[in-house]
């Protein structure tokens, strides 16, 4: 049983392997962008999930690391001649982990609706200092920047194509989403989830439960920060949308649809929500309006979302009884 | 004052649920290495003893002395890192867990598995070892894969105590361990419970009044907020004013 799980991990691993390293060559310009941004959200997703499904916190203010990120990395870029791309990268990461204890040591009593309503509240502030400190973020006409080339000693990388920004993307976000699917494992993801099922047993076995929903949170940000400055560094501009609570609700809906029950759901989420965005917004202008339509299905009848169905789907072909536990907890 | 076996003191400790009063100035001793049973009818407060003694609940007033350390107040993980652990009158494990995984988050969590982004659980064969060891102890090594919420409920009580156990406490409280349980199942617990907490303190709420003479050194009897009288079995099982308060009701 282990083996066999083992050994269809590493299946998959081989198949995305090679289809994201083969994708550029079968696909045209067009969709690499597309397939580039959903790479990006998915990781955005699978932060938001660290908090919502695994730790079981509702946050209304993810965006706000999402945008520190995004933010952060144009002001570095055009502020700073001669900064490298892992230099902007590296920085901008620093400053949303600071902004991630500063933010978590507010929040971190907190669970529940208060934590909520705290994250919304935050969200807003972020959003109020985008738009009015003009001087450094351009207000409402936000930041363009020019993607820094990569420098490997002896050779200079350009990051300017869509290829080679996708294949950048797809190395370093998958690296990094290979290690948060670790993470749930490891004794500090299993942590949180001891403590979403029994905080208080946890307080009482020698565990600082506020302690670790700031590490949690933090790392949550760090991640979502790193999306929020590939998102910028993508379309080489940053704008209010992306500290906006819109952006908050965007991954909110992506791993409603995908279901908060896996480490996959969330990917799926964003993939589907990033395709119906770019197909409807193409055949219609009123493509918001059949989105709003679609979650609300969804959330009313694929209630465990699309990873949801298709773990069921799959358990009743195998003829299985559905296992009921909402996250799988390994070794 | 303090005596130098004394591992725990309770000082006057009083606690009200605002307006409530329900401990009104609790004394008792206990020393190293006993067996202390603490008995009372119910509501006398003596879970809210436990808490208070565990750092669920502050003292209204009063201190809590732990091995000649004033620790009124610390939080649990704090008195948990510090040897004090507690069971529950009713069951509080992982329900969604198995029984390898409940234990195991005890025993990790001093062996640097608190909050480690690398390692994983049962990366530590120390860890792992302790683990086993406890679920053996118990009678639950065979049952380690179950999910606690599939165990009968004989099961979640030795399920109980061995999470209590998992981080190797010096003081051990277990709040009515045997609760719900048939006679036999209850003189199996409590040859276990006298087994695991060998060499070590316990303080235990029990109602069989069988079961707290056989296992007790020391008994204290909680009563209308206070202890009306500790001593060792003999001494309370004569004792007019507990037959009157409290051993008397159970006749009936
Ligand atoms: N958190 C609380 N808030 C308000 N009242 C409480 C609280 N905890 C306990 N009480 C009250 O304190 C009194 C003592 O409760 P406690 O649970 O300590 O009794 P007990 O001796 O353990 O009883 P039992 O034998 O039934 O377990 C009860 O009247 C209870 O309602
Ligand atoms: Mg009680």
């Amino acid at each position: 049983m282990k083996q066999r799980s083992h050994a269809s991990l590493l299946a998959w691993g081989t198949l995305i392997l090679v289809a994201g390293v083969l994708l550029p060559l079968a696909v045209r310009q067009y969709q690499l962008a597309i397939l580039t941004e959903i790479i990006i959200f998915a990781l955005f997703a699978v932060s938001y999930n660290l908090l919502l499904g695994y730790a079981g916190l509702l946050s209304f203010g993810h965006a706000m690391f999402f945008g520190t990120g995004a933010y952060t990395v144009a002001i570095v870029i055009n502020h700073i001649p001669s900064l490298s791309f892992f230099g902007a990268v590296i920085l901008s990461l620093s400053v949303t982990t600071i902004t991630g204890l500063v933010v978590g040591s507010f929040l971190l009593r907190h669970k529940g609706t208060p934590f909520a309503l705290l994250t919304l509240a935050f969200n807003a502030l972020f959003y109020a200092i985008a738009t009015k400190w003009h001087s450094i973020t351009g207000g409402d006409d936000g930041l363009s920047i020019f993607r820094p080339d990569i420098n490997i000693g002896f050779a200079q990388l350009s990051t300017s194509s869509i290829p080679a920004f996708y294949y950048i993307t797809f190395i370093i976000i998958g690296l990094v989403m290979l290690f948060s699917w670790y993470f749930t494992r490891t004794a500090m993801g299993q942590t949180v989830l001891l403590m979403r099922e029994n905080e208080e047993r946890m307080k009482f076995l020698g565990y600082n439960t506020n302690v670790s929903r700031l590490i949690l949170f933090v790392f949550t940000g760090f991640l979502a920060g790193l999306a929020g400055i590939f998102y910028a560094l993508f379309f080489q501009f940053t704008s209010i949308t992306a500290i906006s609570i819109d952006m908050s609700t965007i991954v909110l809906l992506m791993v409603i649809i995908g279901g908060t029950g896996s480490f996959v759901g969330p990917i799926i989420g964003a993939c589907v929500y990033i395709y119906l965005q770019d197909f409807l917004s193409d055949i219609t202008d009123r493509w918001p309006f059949i989105m709003g339509l679609i979650f609300i299905f969804m959330i009313l009848y694929v209630p465990k979302g699309l990873s949801g169905l298709i773990y069921s789907l799959i358990e009743r072909l195998r003829g299985r009884r559905h296992l009921s536990r909402k996250v799988e907890i390994a070794e | 004052m303090q005596e130098p076996n004394d591992i725990l003191q309770v000082r006057n400790v009083y606690k009200d649920f605002s307006g409530l009063k329900v401990l009104t100035g609790v004394d008792f001793k206990v020393k190293e290495n006993e067996k202390h049973a603490v008995i009372g009818p119910n509501g006398a407060g003596k879970t809210t003893l436990f808490n208070i003694i565990s750092g669920k609940y502050k003292p209204s007033s009063g201190s809590i002395i732990f091995k000649g350390e004033d620790i009124s107040g610390r939080s649990p993980h704090v008195l948990t890192r510090m040897k004090v652990s507690r069971s529950f009158q009713i069951t509080n494990v992982f329900q969604e867990l198995n029984v390898l995984e409940n234990v195991r988050a005890g025993v990790r969590c001093d062996h640097g598995l608190r909050y480690h982004f690398l390692k994983t659980p049962g990366s530590i064969a120390e860890v792992n070892k302790k683990t086993e060891e406890i679920l053996t102890l118990v009678g639950l090594a065979e049952v380690k894969q179950t999910l606690a919420r599939e165990l009968s409920y004989g099961q979640q009580r030795a399920l109980e105590i061995a999470v209590t156990l998992s981080t190797e406490p010096e003081l051990i409280l277990l709040d009515e361990p045997t609760a719900g349980m048939t006679r036999e199942e209850t003189g199996e617990a409590i040859k276990m419970i006298d087994k695991v907490t060998a060499s070590k303190t316990l303080i235990i709420i029990e109602h069989d009044m069988d079961v707290v003479f056989s296992l007790a050194d020391t008994v204290s009897v909680l009563h209308n907020g206070s202890i009306l009288i500790s001593g060792s079995p003999e001494q309370i099982r004569n004792d007019q004013r507990v037959k009157d308060a409290y051993l008397g009701e159970e006749g009936d």
